[in-house]
This record gives C-alpha cells, structure tokens and sequence, in this order.
C-alpha cells in the first residue's frame, strides 16, 4: 500500500513537472525512474486512480502532516524535497529576526533543507519553505516567523 | 527529530549534535573550570548550571563544576565563547569555532619575549596555574672565575682541612686505611678546577701552608674572563591550556618580558564588616588575587581579606562563592573580537554587569 501512495505521489509531481515545462527525461532524472515508467505514469498505465486520489488528499494535508508523511513513505529527503515542493499549492515567507544565535537546530530539523547559517544567523530560502513550521518549534529564541503568501488563487 | 547525545568521562563531558550537513560539539574539561559561572549565565536556554562550586573546590568532590543539560542545550556555542578559562570548548565539524572569524572569542594572551627575559623564573614560580616553564642553561661556574691553585703533595699531611673547608666542594682527598706496608692515610688529594672559586679559604686554613693559590678575579678578571661565557641561555613556555591570563608574570617580571592581555576590565570590592573570613574565595580565585593578610604589628588588626586587582580577571567566581555576598564583581568592560551577529554581540555585552 505505501508503494502504491508513493507511486500515486510521484504520478502528481511528474504532471506538475511536465506542466512547468520539463520533459519526460528530465522529468524522469529528477524522479530517478526510469523515462519508460514515467511515459506509463502519464498516460496512466500501471497506477491505480485510487492510488492517485489518496495522494491528492496527501497533497491537501497541511503542510507539516504533507511533508512528514511523505518523508515516512519515501524515507529520502531528495524526493521528499522535490514532491512537497512541486505539489504544495501553498507559498511562504519566513523571515529570521536578529536574536537568532545561530544554534542551527532548524537547519537540521528542515526537511526541505531550505535553512543555512551565515554569520552566525539562520537564512531561510523562501522558495523551497513548506511552511510546516517545525523550524519555529525547535528555535530556542522564537526567532522565526512564517506566513503564508495570499497570492489570490 | 534531532537529538543531543551526551558523554561523560569522570567529570569530564561532551555533547554532541550529528546531520548530515554539520556536526556540533561541545566539549567540558573540569580541571580547567575555575567556576566563574560565566557559562551559566550567557547560556541562551538555562541548560548549564553551576554546581556547588564552593564545596566541590574545597573539599575536592568528585563531581563537576558545572553540569550541561544535553535536552536543554542547543549548542550555540556561547558557554565556550565566554569562557575565560577555555574550559568549554566548541567545534563544528571538528573545528574549533575560536578559529573562525564569524564567531566573536574573548582578546586574551600571555606571551613572554624571549630575546628580553633573563630566565630569573620569577614568573615561573607566581604562576597561579603553573602555566609557566623557563627552561635556562647556566654558564660554566669555572669560566667566570680565575687563579691559580697548587697542593705541595710532599708538604701535605693529608689532615683532610681543606677537603672539608671548601665551600665549593672543589677538594678530592683519596682517603684510605693506613697499612705497615703504606702507613698512609691519603694516597692522593687534587683540586677539581671545574669546581673551585680561588675563595682561598682551603690556603688560610692549611695547618701546614701547604696549598698555594691567588684569585685573579679581582684584579685581572676583566681582562682574562669573557663576558659570553656568563650569559645564561633559555627559553620560556607558557601552556594555553592552564594559563588564565592573571598578570602575574607581567607584573613580577623584572624585565618587563611578559606582556598579558586580560578578557575583562571591572572592579572588585570586598565588604569587610560582611566578611565572616571563611576562605572560600580565597582557595577558588584562580589567579591567587586574594589572601588573607598578617597584621604588620603584634596587636594590629589587618583587613580579614587582602585583595590585589593587578591579577585579577573580574571572573567573578569569588562573588559566586561567597556565602555571605560579601564581594561584588563588577565587569565595566569586555574585549572580545567583532561579530555581525546581534544577538552574540548583545550576549557580550552581557557579560557587562
């Protein structure tokens, strides 16, 4: 069953992919499949549409539920990146206010890696944040604030 | 979920935080804690606390001076940057971070010029924490001296004066039991010219004027002995480590070789009529600024505790251990090295009280 949740997550990345503009080769290095496995996804050969729907409600969770269960299902935080990041419909912006010390607890609790330190403060990339805010759980000085871009959608 | 792990080895300790992109670490040695309790307050998140420090210092407990809360730790790296002891150290991927530029560290050293220090030791031995070893080469004692010695071995009557007069243990009598066949107590005596001094004490006290000698020390010696042959050669150490940069060196060097850059600047002040004269800032000071005077006069009555600011570092461990709160540290300013970081500079300051 986690197989096939998989199967129907990767199905979903691999359309958002080819709608971005990226063809089925690139598309398949980026998913490391094979490109005959990622032609079958989309011409929906070899998945079940149940598979893809459970996926779709994945997709729908909020943000920390989409990307923790997805880390559990794939256990490997490359594709576990790129899925909740093509599939998350949702935009953040975080900032890092000046008391941060630069502990790096959220940069090696970030599943997005989307956190780096430079002189001693966390920077986070917007662009790849989920918004799953378990950076601002572990941050021993509240210094991380989050919020979700109103992008009229 | 990330996860310190903590090692403990005697009263030693180490925690440890792994990723894949870092690995942090801090790292506790508690025989160089001088329990200023500097590391508990500049910690951001309470997790180090300082132990009793009065009783662990005085009755040599077997339990560390500060304990580190692994759960609570977020190994920042702040206790290790405050630390005027490098007691605490901390590392990122096995780096210390005191050699890296975005982190500020404290501005201390102790450094001792060689090409002016005389190797009088005198540092060596004030040294609070035997931090200092003079190594030093003394000229031969034969080579500044000079004169003639001579025994009259047939008018010597191998009394062993002499032998027993040098200071400079200089004389050699080849004493044996005397037999029908060499009814002799001696069968020899010489002079060791590496030892003597031509003192001439062995001549004066000769109960038969058999030894003729003269110092020429006085009269000819700028002439016959080399000023090159009286240098001392050495060179000095100070181990990092034990060294807390106290001033003692710098201030009792004669020569003025040792020059000593301190971490604080402050004040310190003893409330004598709170004192209660129990020791205990006394025996934890790590840089023996602190002692308890003898009165100059029978009858005088002397402050109950001396204090000399020339060797403190105003780490505060006397007031943390005062049970009466009878000495206030007070820190006016600390040097350290800049930092963009806001939230360190303002952990700095502080330090300030």
């Amino acid at each position: 069953m986690p197989k096939h949740i998989v199967s129907g997550l990767k199905y979903l990345t691999a359309v958002e992919l080819i709608r971005d503009g990226y063809n089925q080769k690139e598309v398949a290095k980026i998913l490391e499949m094979d490109r005959s496995t990622v032609s079958h996804y989309l011409n929906g050969r070899n998945l079940s549409w149940n598979s893809i729907e459970v996926a779709e409600i994945i997709t729908k969770f909020c943000p920390r539920d989409f990307l923790t269960l997805t880390f559990a299902l794939l256990n490997d935080s490359e594709k576990t990146r790129i899925i909740v990041k093509t599939c998350s419909k949702k935009e953040f912006h975080a900032t890092v206010e000046d008391s941060c010390i630069g502990c790096g607890l959220c940069a090696d609790t970030c599943l997005m890696n989307a956190i780096v330190l430079d002189d001693l403060k966390a920077h986070i990339d917007s662009e790849w944040c989920c918004g799953c805010l378990m950076c601002g759980d572990v941050c021993p000085t509240n210094s991380i604030k989050i919020s979700e871009e109103k992008n009229g959608c | 979920m990330v996860a310190n792990t903590k090692e403990v080895k005697a009263k030693d300790m180490c925690v440890k935080r792994s990723s894949p992109e870092e690995k942090r670490e801090l790292s506790f040695k508690d025989e160089i804690c001088v329990g200023c309790g500097i590391c508990e307050q500049i910690c951001p998140v309470e997790a180090i606390e300082l132990g009793d420090i009065g009783a662990i210092v005085r009755t040599g407990a077997e339990v560390p001076k500060i304990s580190i809360d692994e759960n609570k730790c977020v190994l920042c790296g702040m206790c290790s940057v405050g630390c005027p002891a490098d007691a605490l150290e901390f590392k990122l991927d096995d780096i210390s971070i005191k050699e890296m530029d975005e982190y500020p560290s404290l501005i201390k050293s102790a450094e001792i010029d060689d090409d002016t220090c005389i190797y009088c030791k005198a540092c060596e031995t004030a040294c609070p924490r035997e931090a200092i070893t003079i190594a030093r080469s003394l000229p031969d004692r034969s080579k500044l001296v000079t004169g003639e010695i001579e025994i009259d071995k047939n008018t010597c009557i191998s009394c062993g004066v002499c032998e027993e007069m040098c200071p400079a243990d200089a004389i050699v009598m080849e004493h044996h039991e005397p037999t029908s066949v060499d009814p002799t107590v001696s069968s020899d005596i010489y002079v060791d010219k590496d030892k003597c001094v031509y003192c001439l004490i062995c001549r004066k006290s000769c109960p038969v004027d058999a030894i003729k000698a003269v110092c020429r020390s006085c009269s000819y010696g700028d002439y016959d002995l080399k000023p090159e042959d009286s240098e001392i050669e050495g060179s000095s150490f100070i181990d990092d480590e034990s060294c807390i940069n106290c001033g003692w060196c710098k201030e009792i060097c004669p020569v003025d070789a040792a020059e000593v850059k301190k971490p604080f600047k402050g004040e310190l002040s003893i409330d004598q009529d709170k004192c209660t004269t129990c020791g205990a800032c006394v025996d934890i000071c790590p840089c023996d600024v602190l002692s308890f005077p003898k009165p100059a006069e029978s009858g005088q009555i002397p402050e109950k505790v001396f204090k000399d600011e020339r060797f403190c570092i105003y780490c505060g461990a006397c007031g943390k251990v005062c049970p009466v709160e009878a000495i206030d540290v007070k820190r006016t300013d600390v040097n350290y090295t800049p930092t963009k970081s806001k939230s360190w500079k303002n952990k700095m300051e502080s330090l300030k009280s």
